[in-house]
């Protein structure tokens, strides 16, 4: 040990060179005895400007966004997200910890954002347990049998595999491509519908919380303000154990400490 | 038997959730009630992304279950009460009382005590 230390370990003491100084001399497996172990990418510093500029400052779709720069549109959203927080520590006066971020940018494998190589993929459909089961359906051999057939088959409320993918718009913007039409008419067309789909979206998010915002009554109160929810006792069912009633449910274990159970928060509000 | 609208105290230790039940007066307070009509959850939440540091509780309810309930003569706990008083489905049975002119006590003579210690 003390004499790998002294001979080839010497480079590890101090990292030197900007990007991953990994023990195995990949670019990418910092695990010796687990090669199967890949450290992806992260987003430059740069890249992540760009993102929040992009969406922020010129108003782009995160859809679009993601789809010209192959980023996820989950990393697109928190990139921003982090970006707002961080210009307006920023704005505050608060204190970065730039030189710490520094230092770990360098030892990480970096990629930057191209038109041309996509970050990660991007339109990748998650797997439905539904449709992981092995399936005989017998049908006529003319029958033009199509993705919402399958889906069908799988079960009544699967969706086809043309509506689960993230960017569907994309798949329009090919088949716009296939067609003949020009690539700059087919980008501004899958903008277009990009922009459409996230203001759908979100006035969808509004609706929703005009609605919830309708059935609350608030009642300023001591300290502390009370809100009201209306609720309807018959969600409960027939023998009020089912799981969209309100309250703790009578007779039925309740399983959110048990191990393998997921704890921490898995969504942002 | 009497018909009560009171809180049955779920949740953990330090970490309390109540049910909004109504039950018989003389079960168990956790035991199965006639129905469960809300919840309350005492433990005072902020806005997400509110800094004004003002805090709420929430509460759900169904309104027209306890209004029959209410209705048909079943008498809500003081804290029920409190509750339901809050929505409007009855009257509110304590009111702060209106504050009473205060009569400042006497001051105690500002160099008769520590002058007392001062020369024992």
């Amino acid at each position: 040990m003390r004499e790998w230390m002294q001979e080839k370990g010497e480079q590890f003491r101090e990292h030197q060179r900007d990007g991953p100084n990994y023990v195995t001399g990949y670019q990418d497996k910092p695990f010796p005895s687990n090669p199967l172990f890949v450290s992806e990418p992260v987003l430059s510093e740069e890249s992540r400007e760009e993102i929040w500029r992009k969406v922020v400052q010129e108003g782009e779709a995160i859809k679009s966004v993601s789809a010209n720069f192959g980023v996820d549109m989950r990393r697109v959203a928190a990139v921003v997200r982090l970006k707002e927080v961080e210009k307006a520590w920023e704005r505050e006066g608060k204190k970065l910890a730039t030189p710490y971020a520094r230092a770990v940018m360098s030892m990480l494998p970096k990629k930057t954002l191209s038109k041309y190589r996509e970050f990660e993929p991007i339109n990748e459909i998650h797997v439905h347990s539904y449709t992981q089961q092995q399936l005989f359906l017998p049908t006529s051999e003319s029958r033009h049998f199509t993705r919402e057939d399958a889906a069908k088959a799988f079960g009544d409320r699967i969706l086809p595999a043309d509506k689960r993918v993230p960017h569907p718009e994309l798949i329009a913007l090919e088949k716009e491509l296939l067609a003949g039409t020009s690539p700059e008419e087919a980008q501004a067309a899958f903008e277009k519908a990009a922009m459409e789909s996230e203001v759908a979206a979100a006035e969808k998010d509004q609706k929703r919380r005009q609605q919830e915002e309708e059935q609350t009554t608030r009642v300023p109160a001591s300290r502390f303000e009370f809100r009201f929810k209306e609720i309807n006792v018959d969600d409960g069912g027939k023998d009020g154990r089912s799981r969209r009633g309100t309250g703790w449910r009578y007779g039925v274990p309740f399983y959110d400490r048990r191990r393998g159970e997921v704890k921490i928060p898995t969504k942002v509000e | 038997m009497v018909v009560k609208i009171r809180l049955a105290r779920f949740g953990r230790v330090n970490e309390p959730f109540y049910n909004i039940v109504v039950a018989h007066a003389r079960t168990a307070r956790n035991s199965r009630p006639l129905e469960v009509i809300g919840t309350y959850d005492p433990i005072p939440k902020k806005d997400t992304y509110d800094n004004s540091g003002k805090l709420h509780k929430d509460i759900k309810l169904d309104t027209l279950r306890a209004k029959y309930w209410i209705g048909v003569g079943a008498q809500p706990t003081d804290v029920v009460w409190r509750l339901l008083s809050m929505v409007g489905i009855l009257e509110p049975k304590y009111r702060p009382a209106p504050p009473k002119p205060r009569s400042l006590p006497p001051k105690p003579d500002a160099t008769g005590t520590p002058s007392e210690k001062t020369t024992s």
